[in-house]
């Protein structure tokens, strides 16, 4: 029954794969931006304290203010991205530090979320909230965390 | 101070430093996580986790952690873990770890603080959670290093360990110091006095441990120095017809780390050397030292970002002093052939995680030597073969 509507096999995979190619390409092109919930204290970051919020060894801004760090999951294109160009890790890495403090009992793991528009929303009513996005979103509960 | 009281003053030094602008409720600091899995084992000769010549279903592990902040510089957490291994483990549930976290100081320059109750021994690149599959470079690690025939020999302490990290532009230094009671079973009789004595064998004073790690500022390079001591007494059973008399074994374990992380591999290297004293054991057991010694280097190459070759080779020796195994035959009258002083081992295998929770391996390894062999496993040392094949698969799953 499906034989006569029979389509050129090689176009159909072609199709979801040049769509993938694009999107990796405007994700390139997209900023990347380290967001905050507005109300945090930190107003910018040194690469290393980036890192070291990521990697949970630093939970608490200079003033002493605690932050609270979301993250996408590891085979997210914005994740990879934020990995490596803010904070120069490969999520391979960020992985590996999260499962050692977990199962060692020595830290804990980030909260998973599961699209950037989810963590949008929870960096806007999180006090503490870091985390990141394509662009900064037009939302008056986050502001923009400038890496220096 | 009694533990109670301890406990206490942690809790009010934690209280008196934390902050008023705690905005997020404390209970929403919990987390529970947990791993479950289960592997396949067959070898061409000699038992290896159960009875792997006719496929072995005994290597089982489940973990089930939880861990809690009360307080911004205070970490509260703990795991139960269960571990079938063969004859060695027998699935029965133990505290893996429970401890406190307190952080004395942080800043993005430095953080210091102290962990008291049981922890795992920060030791080499895999010790803490050498129990976890995802986190482990292949379902067995480096024998050589990590022996899973004696697994808990270093592998937690009843105590406390004080840790000190500098962040600085040049990378960061780590450092842990820690003492207390070691957590050892009757594997260790089984491995240091070569069978189960009538009698208990029970650690003899405090371990002593340090660990120092440097990492490049993004952790590409990783190096690492870290070791315990460790003297374990035994008491023999009253009456009983043979056993040793009440003597000691007094070691240390010392370990020298390497790791390299680009985008796609990972190169890692560690050598350990662990020199043994055995005193007071009678004529059944002469006095005597020997320099255990072990190295490993392994490469990993990541095809895609979630499928994983690993590839690596390893050489262990009882004795640095008689790497052919030959004195330890002559001295033990042949009980103990040649090939029981070394291993030799050549490791390939493969990882797929098939998503966040779920983890498939194969493994193959070529064995020439029985150093790393369980002799609970394999009573009778003479007939322990010196070239064996290992294949392993395991299933995994984490949440």
């Amino acid at each position: 029954m499906a034989s006569d509507v029979r389509q050129p096999r090689p176009r159909r995979c072609l199709r979801p794969a040049l769509m993938i190619w694009l999107a990796l390409i405007v994700a390139d092109a997209e900023a990347l931006e380290m967001i905050a919930n507005a109300a945090l204290e930190c107003q910018s970051l040194t690469g290393n304290q980036a890192r070291l919020f990521f990697i949970m060894r630093l939970r608490q801004c200079p003033d002493g203010s605690p932050v609270k760090v979301f993250v996408l999951p590891d085979d997210h294109e914005l994740h990879a991205a934020f990995a490596k160009t803010v904070l120069g890790l490969f999520p391979y890495q960020l992985r590996r530090v999260w499962d050692r403090q977990v199962y060692s009992g020595t830290g804990q793991a980030p909260e998973t979320l599961e699209s950037e528009r989810e963590m949008i929303e929870r960096i806007g009513s999180t006090p503490g909230a870091i985390g990141y996005a394509g662009r900064v979103p037009d939302n008056s509960g986050i502001k923009l965390l400038e890496v220096r | 101070m009694r533990l109670p009281h301890v406990v206490a003053a942690v809790v009010l030094l934690a209280a008196g430093g934390a902050s008023a602008r705690d905005a997020d409720p404390w209970w929403q600091s919990f987390q529970l996580h947990g791993f479950a899995d289960q592997a396949l084992v067959y070898t061409s000769e000699n038992r290896w986790f159960g009875d792997s010549p006719d496929l072995s279903f005994d290597f089982t592990e489940i973990g089930l952690n939880a861990s809690v902040r009360p307080l911004p510089n205070l970490l509260l957490a703990g795991q139960v873990l269960s571990r079938r291994a063969g004859d060695m483990y027998d699935g029965s549930p133990v505290l893996d770890y429970g401890l406190l976290d307190l952080t004395l100081a942080s800043s993005a320059a430095r953080r210091l603080g102290l962990r008291l109750g049981r922890m795992k021994n920060p030791l080499g690149l895999y010790n803490e959670t050498r129990d976890v599959p995802f986190t482990r470079p292949g379902i067995f690690l480096p024998q050589v290093v990590y022996f899973d025939r004696v697994r808990n020999l270093v592998l937690s302490t009843d105590g406390a360990m004080l840790y000190g990290e500098l962040y600085t532009d040049a990378g960061n230094l780590a450092l842990t110091l820690g003492s207390g009671r070691s957590v050892i079973d009757e594997n260790v009789e089984w491995a240091y006095l070569s069978r189960d004595f009538d009698g208990d064998v029970e650690p003899d004073n405090n371990t002593w441990l340090a660990s120092l790690w440097y990492t490049t500022q993004a952790e590409r390079l990783k190096l690492g120095l870290s070791g315990a001591t460790l003297r374990i007494a035994f008491d023999p059973d009253m009456g009983s017809p043979f056993t040793l008399e009440p003597g000691t074994t007094e070691l240390i374990y010392g370990i020298a780390s390497f790791q390299y992380n680009a985008a796609d591999w990972t190169l890692s290297a560690e050598y350990v050397l662990e020199p043994l004293e055995w005193r007071d054991y009678g004529p059944a057991l002469p006095d005597q030292d020997a320099t255990g010694e072990g190295w490993y280097l392994q490469g990993t190459y990541r095809l895609r970002r979630n499928l994983e070759l690993m590839l690596r080779y390893e050489e262990g020796f009882g004795d640095a002093d008689d790497r052919s195994g030959r004195r330890l035959e002559t001295r033990t009258g042949g009980l103990l052939p040649r090939h029981a002083g070394f291993s030799k081992i050549l490791t390939a295998g493969v990882r797929w995680d098939i998503n966040a929770q779920w983890m498939l391996r194969a493994e193959y390894a070529y064995n020439d030597g029985t150093f790393i062999l369980s002799g609970r496993e394999n009573p009778d040392y003479r007939d322990q073969q010196r070239y064996w094949n290992l294949f392993s698969l395991q299933a995994a799953f984490r949440f």
